[in-house]
């Protein structure tokens, strides 16, 4: 009974929206229209009750001791130095201070934990060329050869290795992830019958 | 026992570093920037978007902050192909960071020169690809005025009031997901991307199937289509937001870059050659 309750639902919603999809009905789109916006509710009301979850166990672990006190101030901070602009600001989001936290502290400091990781990247290539050599190899081969394609030169070394790129693109590449995209989609299928048919392992 | 280049190989990464920065800082001086090489989808990409003419846009903007440095160029060039061509630009995002890049755009192209009116701020909205499919009959706000959010209105209010969408990816919401809900809904509205190399793979069948119309992708592409709107000998002088300002990323640190690791590597290997040979000594 359980689980034939969502199972149920899901059967529902999911006949509705696809009916939605095939048939043109006006009273079947405003049906769906509704299901879509209750799902965008919940995903909104997700988000809120995550930053409000967030702050309260990092407030909790401020108080406890032994706890990673510097790390939880640090969250809390961050989240105040965001939040609190934007929530004094009658325009919200899009507030002078909100575009200046974001354009002079998040970009810069986002960018900065992606550009760190071609630094860490080395440590581990070299540590991986010492525990697994021939993988390790082949993936930094193949790395190294896409980075050099993708390079944008001028001349005939650019013509030719935007020759390179468009053939690896075009095929190989193409081939893997088309068939990739089209196993996952295959898989999500079939996973969602069984999951209708209660098929799915009682751990589903 | 101390390992004798134990200091050296500490300051490597340090040492990385301030290679690239330099790198960088000396090809911006010597203007060693890319040379646009042959990239018919930048080609395609500024032919494109050149046919919209005054048409209606909606940029999706769900950029991912780290990645967004390598786009940049390539989503400024665009915006300025837009406001050269006469086009109305919408912005709206599904990512919060998506959102704080957008009001960046808006606020750089409103300073830029664009006429208010040829500009909407269309926010942020929640439900990620469920807040895509509301957006097929839903995408104009309610507190949105002006001519353009009324002509929106008139022509529907959905994704389906505009011409064309161009997406800048990055996100987990980047073109592949607008193809699978919106594309299928309205495939009457040209879809165009350009998002980071990260998301190349994922992104180039849909290129290649026609789902997306057009799609700028990775370092070759940006440059090269930068060039293409740069040097656009059919635009007489631009000022403001019709410029192209942005360089596209310079070689050169990649380079520098692959050397390094290349020579690191060397190290790497030798090491290991080196340790079975003390062994056997032993």
């Amino acid at each position: 009974m359980r689980r034939s309750i969502p199972a149920a639902l899901v059967v529902g919603v999911g006949l509705l929206l696809l009916l939605d999809f095939l048939v043109v009905n006006p009273t079947l789109g405003a049906i769906s229209g509704a299901i879509v916006e209750l799902v965008v509710i919940l995903f909104a009301a997700a988000a809120v009750l995550g930053a409000i979850l967030l702050a309260v166990r990092h407030a909790g672990a401020l108080a406890l001791p032994g706890g990673d006190r510097i790390g939880s101030a640090l969250v809390l901070v961050g989240m105040a130095i965001v939040l609190v602009p934007g929530l004094m600001a009658t325009d919200g989001a899009a507030a002078p201070s909100v575009r200046w936290v974001v354009g002079a502290l998040v970009v810069p400091i986002g960018a900065s934990l992606l550009a760190l990781v071609a630094v860490f990247l080395i440590p581990a290539a070299r540590r991986g060329m010492r525990l697994r050599p021939r993988d390790t190899a082949v993936i930094l081969v193949a790395a190294c050869v896409v980075v050099v394609l993708l390079l944008p030169l001028g001349g005939d070394v650019g013509a030719a290795l935007g020759d390179g790129a468009t053939w690896v693109l075009d095929v190989p590449l193409r081939a893997v992830f088309a068939g990739l995209l089209i196993g996952v989609s295959l898989a999500a299928a079939v996973a969602a019958t069984r999951f209708l048919f209660g098929l799915a392992g009682t751990d589903d | 026992m101390t390992e004798p280049l134990g200091g050296l190989r500490r300051t490597l990464p340090l040492a990385f570093v301030a290679i690239v920065a330099v790198g960088t800082l000396v090809g911006i001086r010597l203007d060693l920037g890319p040379g646009a090489g042959p990239a018919p989808a930048a080609t395609s990409l500024h032919a494109d978007l050149a046919e919209l003419g005054r048409g209606r846009v909606l940029v999706g903007f769900d950029a991912d902050i780290g990645t967004y440095a390598e786009i940049r160029p390539a989503v400024r060039a665009a915006l300025a192909q837009l406001v050269r061509g006469g086009a109305t630009i919408s912005m709206v995002s599904y990512t919060p960071e998506g959102r704080a890049l957008a009001l960046a755009e808006l606020d750089r192209l409103r300073r830029g020169g664009v006429e208010p009116g040829r500009l909407l701020d269309l926010g942020f909205h929640a439900g990620a690809e469920a807040g895509l499919v509301a957006g097929v009959s839903s995408i104009v706000p309610r507190e949105a005025d002006g001519a353009l959010a009324a002509a929106l209105r008139d022509a529907g209010a959905g994704i389906g009031a505009f011409d064309a969408v161009l997406v800048v990816g990055g996100n987990d919401l980047g073109p592949r997901s607008w193809v699978e809900q919106v594309a299928t809904r309205l495939p009457e509205v040209a879809i165009f991307g350009i998002v980071p190399t990260s998301l190349l793979p994922q992104a180039v069948p849909y290129r290649a199937s026609g789902q997306l119309a057009g799609l700028v992708a990775g370092a070759r592409e940006v440059a090269a289509y930068v060039a293409a709107v740069r040097d656009d000998p059919t635009t007489g002088a631009v000022q403001g937001a019709a410029q192209v300002t942005d360089e596209p990323p310079s070689s050169l640190p990649v380079l520098v870059g692959l050397l390094l690791t290349l020579v690191l590597l060397a190290e790497a290997i030798a090491s290991r050659w080196r340790a079975p040979a003390r062994g056997g000594a032993a």
